[in-house]
């Protein structure tokens, strides 16, 4: 397939902080390829660099065949993180705008349907909603049909109803052969839009596939979560590895334990477990590993990676000191 | 789309973002009606024959009109083009065809409309407020265009510069109140001191008051440039001073982080 994004090794830092550090991604024709990781992580930084409004300090990108500087700009379309369009022009107005800076736009109106404002498209922008304003943004990034388009965190702000508006949108565009690079928080987003996933933690790209082959390699097993105020040495003797996770993890709540490796046919024989220990509970739910585990997992080694290297810098910086003061 | 399809869509968006900023609209026109009705009162009722305001009203014309030719751009430039980066507009216009040169020339015909409104408001008060003389001279049209055009250059680099609205406002008001009261405007040159007289002529605003005046008002005292009537010869310098500006400005416009 014909990579339409293809970056190597891309470096980026701002001061002393790394924002890009050997980024390399390539993403074919009509590809939906998801950006997902902490906040810092680089995430803008890499849509930056790849649309040409940051010059990274090492590495190369292309885009649709050229430099991202010297690309055509007909072909693209991009929805910065942090965009704001004129407050008091119009939504219908804002559309119109956008569309006549490009040689081939389409019809603003067909624009304002598809992103579902329509009914709003008279009212100015600084009056219409969080939801809305980032739907008329994400129109702007459509007037010219492009070829190519970046979204970074394009549903952020919106409601469920007006996110599956954006979601069915992207598909429509994925369908019809766009190549999309988006951003996102919403592991649902990713999982459900993207055909391929990047994980970038600390400015690098520490994992990438598509969701299915993610979650079988970084996802861990499916869990039966128990909420009990009962410690993990009560299912001592439980056929299945038994924990109480970390709060950090996020994923359950504090009062539970997961039972894990477990299919869905034998969640009977824990339930026979509990009552014949008389262990009390309140709720048992049973989860099959998505692409937020991956996201835990692999955010959370990079986390104690990172605090590792600093301990063992400081370490190291301590050493010498005491050295040198010997 | 044509360069001027993509000039025209810019324009369109400035100048409906502008007349609906009604308090923006407001003291745009007050700003320099105020200073007419103060300057001009003073001109009516203190000629004392020395000091400030001495001349004939039809003088300060020239004065009066670079109060917006150099404010309005300063200020609305160096705001629009904070507002512009702060809400990462630059960064998307970066990503469509439009250029920098042609987001400035949009912004700048959306100046020179606004000013050019201005202006007809700032003569007519003028003759009405003080009786000033005028001659209507057709350079007063190129005069205040191009006057517009090299302070929306000088705007553009103050808002690339600073770091915030606020920021932008304030450079343009340290740098553009200075400019105003020494550039021949409304202090002639024989009242200050005179080693400041080539800083005068650095100022882009001086060749604006002097060709404006050689134009307007038949008592000048304008000198000839190289033999050439000073009306046509400092329209001339000041468009190749505004030549540098615009493209100075354009090029300090920010296109990446």
């Amino acid at each position: 397939m014909e990579a339409v994004v293809e970056a190597t090794n891309l470096e980026k830092t701002y001061g002393d902080t790394v924002a890009l550090s050997r980024a390399s991604l390539s993403v074919a024709r009509g590809e939906v390829f998801a950006l997902i990781g902490p906040n810092g992580a680089g995430k803008t930084t890499l849509v930056r660099a790849l649309t040409g409004t940051t010059e990274p300090d090492g590495g190369s990108a292309r885009i649709l065949g050229a430099s991202p500087g010297a690309v055509d700009r007909d072909r693209l379309g991009v929805l910065p993180q942090e965009f704001s369009p004129p407050g008091r022009l119009s939504a219908r107005e804002l559309l119109a705008y956008y569309a006549g800076l490009y040689d081939d736009a389409r019809d603003p109106e067909d624009v304002l349907a598809d992103v579902g404002l329509v009914d709003a498209g008279d009212t100015w922008y600084e009056d219409l909603s969080g939801g809305q304003q980032r739907r008329a943004c994400v129109g702007s990034a459509l007037v010219n049909d492009p070829d190519l388009l970046f979204l970074d965190e394009p549903t952020t702000g919106i409601d469920p109803a007006g996110r599956r508006t954006v979601w069915r949108l992207i598909e429509d565009l994925a369908d019809a052969g766009t190549t999309v690079v988006l951003t996102t928080h919403d592991m649902a987003e990713a999982e459900r839009l993207a055909d391929r996933v990047g994980l970038l933690a600390d400015g690098s790209l520490v994992a990438q596939g598509t969701p299915t082959d993610l979650v079988q390699e970084h996802g861990g097993s499916s869990r039966l979560t128990v909420e009990t105020e009962a410690e993990p040495d009560a299912f001592a003797d439980l056929a299945y590895p038994v924990d109480r996770p970390e709060r950090a993890r996020g994923r359950t709540p504090d009062n539970a334990v997961v039972v894990r490796d477990i299919d869905p046919a034998a969640i009977g024989s824990v339930v026979d477990y509990l009552e014949k220990r008389e262990i009390e509970y309140t709720q048992l739910s049973w989860a099959e590993p998505d692409l937020e585990d991956v996201y835990l997992a692999l955010a959370d080694a990079t986390e104690r990676e990172r605090t590792d290297r600093l301990e063992s810098e400081s370490g190291d910086a301590d050493l010498a000191q005491a050295g040198e003061t010997a | 789309m044509s360069r001027m399809g993509r000039v025209r869509a810019e324009t369109s968006a400035g100048w409906r973002s502008f007349v609906r900023r009604r308090t923006a609209v407001f003291f745009t026109f007050f700003f320099p009606v105020i200073l007419i009705v103060i300057f001009g009162a003073l001109i009516r009722t203190d000629p004392t024959g020395e000091g400030l305001f001495t001349e004939p009203a039809a003088y300060y014309v020239p004065g009066y009109l670079a109060v917006v030719v150099l404010f309005t751009p300063l200020s609305r430039m160096g705001s629009e083009v904070a507002r512009h980066r702060e809400g990462s507009r630059f960064e998307k216009l970066a990503t469509t065809p439009l250029t920098r040169g042609e987001w400035l020339l949009a912004q700048t015909a959306v100046n020179a409309a606004i000013i050019g409104l201005a202006s007809l408001l700032i003569l007519g008060l003028v003759i009405l407020l003080t009786g000033a003389q005028i001659a209507f001279s057709p350079l007063l049209i190129p005069y205040i265009l191009i006057g517009v055009v090299c302070f929306c250059g000088v705007g553009a680099m103050l808002g690339s510069y600073t770091d915030s609205q606020d920021g932008a406002v304030a450079a343009s008001n340290a740098i553009g109140l200075p400019l105003l009261f020494l550039s021949e405007t409304f202090i002639s040159l024989s009242q200050l001191p005179s080693w400041f007289g080539p800083v005068v002529n650095l100022s882009p605003l001086t060749y604006f008051a002097r060709g404006v005046r050689a134009a307007t008002y038949a008592g000048a005292e304008v000198s000839t440039v190289a033999g050439i009537d000073p009306a046509l010869a400092n329209l001339g310098i000041l468009t190749a001073l505004a030549v540098v500006a615009f493209a100075l400005g354009a090029r300090s416009i920010p296109r990446t982080d």
